[in-house]
């Protein structure tokens, strides 16, 4: 691993060089930036894996059954499994989804799912993403170079090759596909992601659209080629739900394709992921996971939450605020690192202010216990030094659901804090996972 | 996948007129700064003529510097590599992240060497990325559609500015033979007319800076 480690400035460059970038506003501008890699690998043995990857497979479908059954029967509400409350009032509910079946029946094609290993070496879920989760890029491309730069590490250690997530997305856009080219819809060059976009695209052979490539008409959806229009059978759109058509969400918004949901609700076309997907990765509905695993599968969840309190439920709430310093709170609205407050760092009159919002909009807020999670090393001007850090796993379900043998670490360079999200400065590593 | 917008087209297009027109304009100034070194003191002045380029530089230090370096100006060397570059980003499906990255690689090169002593070698290094990109689309283009669309540009731009700076006539006519060859088999939308009336002043011989115009017009966006 020393000679990966020697080699990390030349990785960084080939990172720069094939424009590895992400985009951040900051006073309302945009400034690209290179994603700091660090060439210490987050290694998982494959007996972890292999407990990792059941209980993730678990998850994540039993969250596929949770969406449909939302969107259809609501079965799980009428039984009193999950309160209605915590559905309905999810701003990742769409009503328009109502009814819909998407092809295939999927309506998370790509999951990421944010754990997070304690001192004890338990794994712990902190997030599901089932929206447009963003990351799988990284890695991907920085194992190509990585492997270019110290063969050797490769030669010597039994590391499951990761380069196939461009087949495995392929094939997931293929089994949805209702028959027609392949495109991934990106909002344009200015979205944060913009890199993962248009790099994937190229590793799944697909068409990248830019929202005016796509029009819909007779309920079909048709990308604007040059010489003819082709008929699209599966969007993989990196738009958010509400921007996605603006004549069923937001009438403002100049990204979406009008009249897009019609030609989904006719079943002419996928879109990955399936709009309406935000109700099952709201962070309050994240508290009932292991509960719709139980529901729909009949088993005990594999994978665990972190011990979450719901603000929603007076037991719950009297507890987090009688225990308040010891907590964090999230503000289930909101995403990337933002919305996060550990109550130990607030001064007595932001804890009352803080304590009293959370009497006044309960729904909002969910506690959790800290996690003392391990420390990874990164290099840090050549001193190697630990940091926080946390995995986003990625799951695919087509044919069947699978888990891609890696995923992104992303770790804090700030030695205080606990928040790693690249937004917010954090850098990545590549994660091995081993094949013995 | 080789699918090519209206939108897409254009990008294409535009991406190979900026990067020509770095690598021309690079070269051009490199046998400029050569002449200056101890021929001909106001040589940047003749090219600043030839390029419809203001003389705002006032000294051949400045313009060393600024023509190459100055990111606020639309005709220094470091804006045409970054408009070729905002183009290749939102190619990187058609023409490869290998392709791109030799446009980016330029740009890199630009960037850095801004930021140190003025060096020929690296515009050396420039010129050899924008070939390593040009030998990269041929290899990594999957698309011929893609490939005639670059190529059209790239050969209009050149010819365009072989014109400005007044190059020979046989090295005019075969840029203007390769921008015709991909032009015929790119299958984009362009104004026959334009392109006539231009064919038609350069077979005649007339005066091709007045037809600069309808060789401009040729692509329709």
């Amino acid at each position: 691993m020393q000679s990966l480690v020697k080699y990390t400035d030349n990785i960084n460059k080939l990172l720069a060089r094939f424009g590895v970038k992400f985009g951040i506003y900051k006073n309302n501008t945009f400034h690209e930036q290179l994603f700091p890699f660090d060439a210490i690998p987050r290694v998982i043995t494959a007996e972890e894996f292999d407990s990792l990857e059941k209980g993730l497979i678990q998850r994540v479908n039993a969250l596929n059954m949770f969406l449909y059954d939302i969107y259809h029967e609501k079965r799980i509400i009428k039984d009193k499994v999950i309160p209605e409350e915590f559905v309905f009032s999810s701003s990742g509910y769409l009503p328009q989804c109502m009814g819909i079946a998407p092809s295939r029946n999927i309506y998370s094609h790509i999951s990421g799912i944010d754990l997070v290993q304690a001192k004890d070496k338990t794994w712990y879920i902190l997030e599901d993403n089932l929206r447009i989760p963003s990351g799988a890029s990284y890695p991907l491309i920085a194992r190509k170079l990585c492997r270019i730069a110290s063969p050797e590490t490769y030669a010597n250690n039994a590391i499951v090759d990761n380069r196939n997530y461009g087949t495995m997305l392929t094939k997931v856009m293929n089994h949805v596909n209702t028959g027609g080219i392949s495109v991934i819809l990106t909002p344009g060059r200015f979205n944060a992601a913009f890199f993962e976009h248009a790099y994937l695209a190229e590793q799944t052979h697909s068409v990248l659209a830019m929202p005016n490539d796509l029009y819909v008409e007779n309920n079909q959806v048709y990308y604007r080629a040059m010489d003819k229009p082709q008929r699209v059978g599966v969007i993989y759109r990196r738009i958010s739900d509400e921007y996605l058509d603006p004549l069923t969400f937001l009438p403002e918004s100049v990204i979406g394709v009008p009249n897009l949901m019609n030609a989904y609700r006719a079943g002419n076309v996928a879109i990955m992921n399936a709009p309406g997907n935000g109700v099952a990765d709201d962070k309050g509905l994240y508290y009932f996971v292991p509960a719709m695993v139980k529901y729909y599968l009949g088993e005990d969840s594999i994978t665990n939450n972190a011990p979450t309190y719901l603000m929603f439920y007076d037991k719950d709430r009297e507890y987090a605020l009688a225990n308040f310093d010891k907590l964090v709170f999230k503000d289930v609205s909101e995403a990337g690192g933002y919305g996060v407050v550990f109550g130990r760092d607030m001064d007595s009159k932001q804890k009352e202010e803080f304590k009293a919002l959370i009497k006044k909009e309960a729904r909002r807020f969910i506690a959790q216990e800290i996690i003392d999670f391990i420390d990874l090393p990164i290099m840090d001007n050549g001193q190697e030094v630990l940091r926080k850090a946390d995995l986003r796993a990625f799951v695919l379900s087509g044919e069947t659901t699978k888990v891609w043998p890696s995923g992104l670490t992303r770790f804090s360079r700030n030695p205080d804090s606990f928040i790693v999200n690249s937004s917010q400065g954090g850098g990545f590593k590549d994660t091995w996972v081993l094949s013995r | 996948m080789g699918i090519i917008s209206l939108e897409k087209s254009n990008h294409l297009y535009w991406l190979a007129r900026y990067s020509e027109r770095a690598f021309t304009t690079i070269k051009t100034f490199m046998d400029a700064y050569d002449r200056m070194l101890d021929a001909d003191p106001t040589a940047y002045q003749h090219v600043c003529a030839k390029l419809s380029i203001p003389d705002k530089y006032g000294s051949k230090e400045v313009f060393v510097v600024n023509y190459l370096f100055d990111e606020s100006d639309p005709h220094s060397v470091i804006s045409n590599l970054k408009c070729a570059c905002d183009n290749a980003m939102v190619m990187r499906d058609l023409i490869s992240s290998t392709s791109l990255s030799y446009v980016q690689l330029s740009l890199d090169t630009m960037i850095a060497a801004k930021h140190r002593d003025f060096c020929l070698l690296d515009l050396q290094e420039v010129l050899d990325n924008i070939y390593a990109f040009w030998g990269c689309v041929d290899d990594q283009v999957e698309s011929s559609a893609c490939r005639n669309i670059l190529k059209f540009g790239r050969y209009l731009e050149r010819l365009d500015l072989f014109i400005r700076l007044e190059y020979d006539r046989p090295a005019i006519i075969k840029a203007y033979d390769h921008m015709k060859y991909r032009l015929s088999r790119s299958n984009i939308a362009y104004s026959e007319l334009d392109f006539n009336l231009f064919s038609g002043t350069l077979l005649k011989g007339e005066d091709l800076n007045a037809a600069l115009w309808n060789l401009n017009n040729i692509y329709k966006d």
